[in-house]
């Protein structure tokens, strides 16, 4: 089974989802915000928003897909239903909490329910705040990593999901499965975007 | 776990695999009408599968004991050709497969990509008195399907170090007994490098040896030019540059954790035991934990291997006439110890009470990392198996002798661009940012050293009759830490790790030290160590077993020093050595 066909197949069940009562009443159930057109596997209605929202502000749809396009939120959510444990679990949802708590502090709502200039202003403050990942050397970091607060978490998770989707990495970067030779020393031009794999 | 395309597997194997996978004959699974063999083998890896195919291949029946499952050349990759999107979870880990490797996933190894060969920590419990991370995989092939195919010579200043500075025992061997079977082996494993007469580090037979980037050839250019007598080389590793024996050459995936479609790199399933096999006289049998070494005290030799069914859980035991045990340095000792009679209450061969004593391995982790600047408009082709090896270059004579510290290091490391990954730290975001990290970032630079560890008895394994596997059995308590030459070295590869990117141009240069324990080189070796004695020494300058001559340790288990180099090229050469020598003693009717 291709893994397209099968987000594909999620969406559509989604979008057939919305009619039965069930699912209407937990929408209408948080009117004021925005709602997601996919069923979270993890995450409740509000979280899956804030997911999408801020994915959305990170990478979003310029000439290249944005981060929705290749459903970095649906496969965020995948990843904490079957890769986080119970407290890996746990901690995402008091982040989200305190992350969109402190955005109602500061600027009177939710993240996702900010305006595009306020949702700026958070993530450069988030950016500044944030420590960041130590350099890696054969799969582990070197020296000592002080505590990488969860937007870094998060943006990272975003990038790799945006990264490794298959639409960014055979059509847009450059995708070459089976190099068959290794040249040291070619033009830039010759390749053009960043190697996927 | 999804399989993209079945088409993708096809096509791959039909451009570039010459071998057509056939099925290895004798997988004897139900072997017990037949329960004497000429020889018997423990284990399959590296070691274990030059000890198959030498002796298979010298006309010996032989029985190869594997405590896992059989894993078929190509057949048994199921992630050889994934791409990430063609996996659910795109090689992340369930909290169901990290619960198996608690402690191996320290590593930083295990994804779901490679999951599948390593050894279940659960199952196979060990005992860290100290922190020792022991990477293990259970299966056909064991650790051959994971390693990092990098092979180095030891030189005599290796073979003759203990001798000279006095820690450990002297080798019974020197570079001379060693050096045609180096050639041996390389001629059949394939070894790609580059000649450069060094002493320290004899040139192998070599393949056509990978290309460095431009960024590694100006760094190397610098550091050879600022240092007199060091040198940065292309790294020698285990990877077919040329096809050889059916073998296909790297393709340059950089997806060998996974099981190579095109048998480039040297692995048992691709190599030594389909050789093995064709010769018609190897028997693998799977599911068979090697429990013990039977030894008869009227002939002074051992009659045969007591195994475990790991499926059954059925004891039953195997006859041969040698026995070649290399179950991995750690389990190779476990077995020794397990196999006690009146002769030898404390294990086999344990006369000097070395038996589990002299553990050592490689530091790991202590260099630096920096950016070069400029070669913006360069990039490269091809996932490169391999990066660029700096040679020893302290204590190897009295110009290069230093106060600090006995014996020596050698750098690994590599340079690339960076990748979208490191717009995690950007401080950063939106649509130009996104747009950005399309592009290669700036290309950067890294060394980490690898020092000698000395032998010192202290550092040990002891049997643990508390703590037992899911068979039952006795596990290992491991008891090891570094030494204070070996913290030394760790001191100097740091200093100079910097010093040596700072003089090669680099900037923005980060230096560590991670402080990893023992067990992170994943070199562990010695335990059984091979000496001149029988009152210091487990085996001989023959890998024989010190009062149970059919019995030989060929493994890393067998090591006397550890030199600074990777050891599975030694194994490799000490094994065909061993096994030429225990047929011609077989003929002569002294085994």
């Amino acid at each position: 089974m291709n893994r397209r066909n099968a987000l594909r197949r999620t969406a559509l069940l989604a979008g057939s989802a919305v009619a039965t009562p069930t699912l209407l009443s937990l929408l209408q159930s948080c009117k004021e915000q925005k709602r997601v057109d996919w069923v979270p596997q993890f995450l409740n209605q509000d979280q899956a928003v804030f997911v999408s929202s801020f994915v959305d502000t990170i990478l979003p749809k310029t000439e290249t897909p944005g981060a929705l396009d290749v459903k970095v939120d649906i496969f965020m959510d995948l990843m904490y239903a079957k890769t986080y444990d119970e407290n890996g679990r746990k901690y995402v949802v008091a982040e989200i909490e305190k992350f969109n708590t402190a955005c109602k502090e500061d600027y009177g709502d939710v993240f996702a329910n900010l305006s595009a200039e306020d949702k700026t202003a958070v993530l450069k403050k988030a950016e500044a705040e944030t420590a960041k990942f130590n350099p890696g050397v054969w799969g582990t970091a070197v020296g000592d990593q002080k505590p990488v607060a969860f937007y870094r978490q998060l943006k990272s998770m975003a990038l790799w999901a945006y990264f490794s989707s298959e639409e960014v990495g055979k059509n847009i970067l450059s995708y070459d499965p089976i190099p068959g030779e290794y040249l040291g020393c070619i033009p830039l031009s010759d390749v053009g975007n960043t190697w996927s794999l | 776990m999804l399989r993209y395309s079945t088409l993708v597997f096809f096509e791959e194997l039909l451009t570039y695999a010459p071998i057509k996978c056939k099925p290895m004959a004798n997988f004897n699974i139900d072997a017990k009408q037949e329960m004497t063999y000429d020889a018997i083998v423990i284990g399959s890896g590296i070691s274990g599968g030059w000890a198959a195919k030498e002796l298979c291949e010298k006309g010996l029946k032989t029985l190869v004991l594997e405590r896992g499952r059989i894993v078929e050349h190509v057949k048994d990759y199921p992630t050889m050709s994934l791409d990430p999107w063609d996996m659910e979870l795109r090689g992340s880990l369930t909290p169901e497969q990290k619960a198996r490797h608690p402690k191996g996933i320290r590593s930083g190894f295990i994804g779901s990509t490679n999951e599948h060969f390593h050894a279940n920590d659960v199952e196979n419990p060990y005992t860290e008195v100290k922190p020792f991370m022991w990477v293990r995989a259970h299966q056909m092939g064991g650790r051959s399907l994971l390693w990092g195919k990098q092979c180095y010579r030891w030189s005599d200043l290796d073979f003759e170090a203990n001798l000279k500075d006095g820690h450990g025992v002297d080798w019974p061997i020197r570079y001379k007994d060693l050096a045609p079977w180096y050639t041996y082996v390389e001629k059949f494993a394939g070894i790609s490098g580059e000649a450069l007469g060094l002493p320290q580090l004899p040139d192998s037979h070599f393949l056509p040896p990978m290309e460095l980037n431009c960024v590694e050839k100006h760094v190397k250019e610098r550091i050879e030019k600022e240092y007199n007598g060091r040198n940065m080389i292309i790294g020698r590793v285990a990877h077919l540059t040329e096809p050889i024996n059916g073998r296909g050459k790297c393709q340059f995936r950089n997806r060998c954790d996974r099981g190579c479609p095109y048998g480039a790199y040297f692995s048992s399933n691709a190599v030594t035991l389909p050789a093995a096999n064709a010769t018609g006289n190897l028997t693998i049998r799977p599911f068979s934990i090697a429990q013990s070494i039977m030894y008869d005290e009227e002939s002074g030799k051992a009659t045969g291997v007591r195994i475990i069914d790991s499926e059954s859980g059925e004891f039953m035991e195997y006859y041969a006439k040698i026995i070649f045990c290399n179950a991995s340095s750690l389990s190779s000792t476990q077995i020794l110890m397990n196999s006690t009679s009146d002769r030898f209450p404390n294990g086999l061969g344990n006369d000097s009470g070395e038996l589990g004593h002299n553990l050592m391995d490689h530091t790991y982790r202590v260099g630096a990392m920096g950016k070069v600047e400029g070669f913006e408009d360069q990039y490269y082709k091809g996932r490169r198996p391999n990066g660029i090896y700096i040679p020893r270059y302290y204590n190897l004579d009295e110009q290069t002798k230093t106060d600090n510290f006995v014996r020596g290091f050698g750098f690994q490391g590599s340079g690339g661009r960076a990748g979208w990954g490191a717009g995690s730290n950007q401080e950063d975001f939106g649509g130009d940012f996104k747009d950005g990290l399309m592009k290669p970032g700036p290309w950067e630079f890294f060394i980490t050293g690898f020092a000698e560890c000395l032998p010192n008895h202290e550092n040990k394994v002891t049997l643990n009759k508390e703590v037992l596997d899911k068979w039952g059995q006795p596990t290992l308590s491991i008891d090891a830490e570094w030494g204070e030459n070996e913290l030394a070295m760790n001191r100097q590869i740091r200093i100079d790790a910097k010093e040596m990117l700072e003089r090669a141009g680099l900037k923005d240069i980060t230096d560590f030290d991670n402080e990893h324990e023992m067990g992170y080189g994943i070199h562990e070796m010695g335990t059984a160590r091979m000496g001149r004695d029988p009152k210091t020494s487990v085996l001989n300058g023959n890998n024989q077993v010190h009062g149970a001559k059919n019995v030989f340790v060929t493994d890393g288990a067998c090591m006397t020093s550890s030199s600074c180099v990777n050891p599975s090229l030694t194994y490799m050469a000490l094994t065909a050595r061993a096994a030429d020598f225990a047929v011609s003693e077989l003929k002569k009717n002294n085994l």
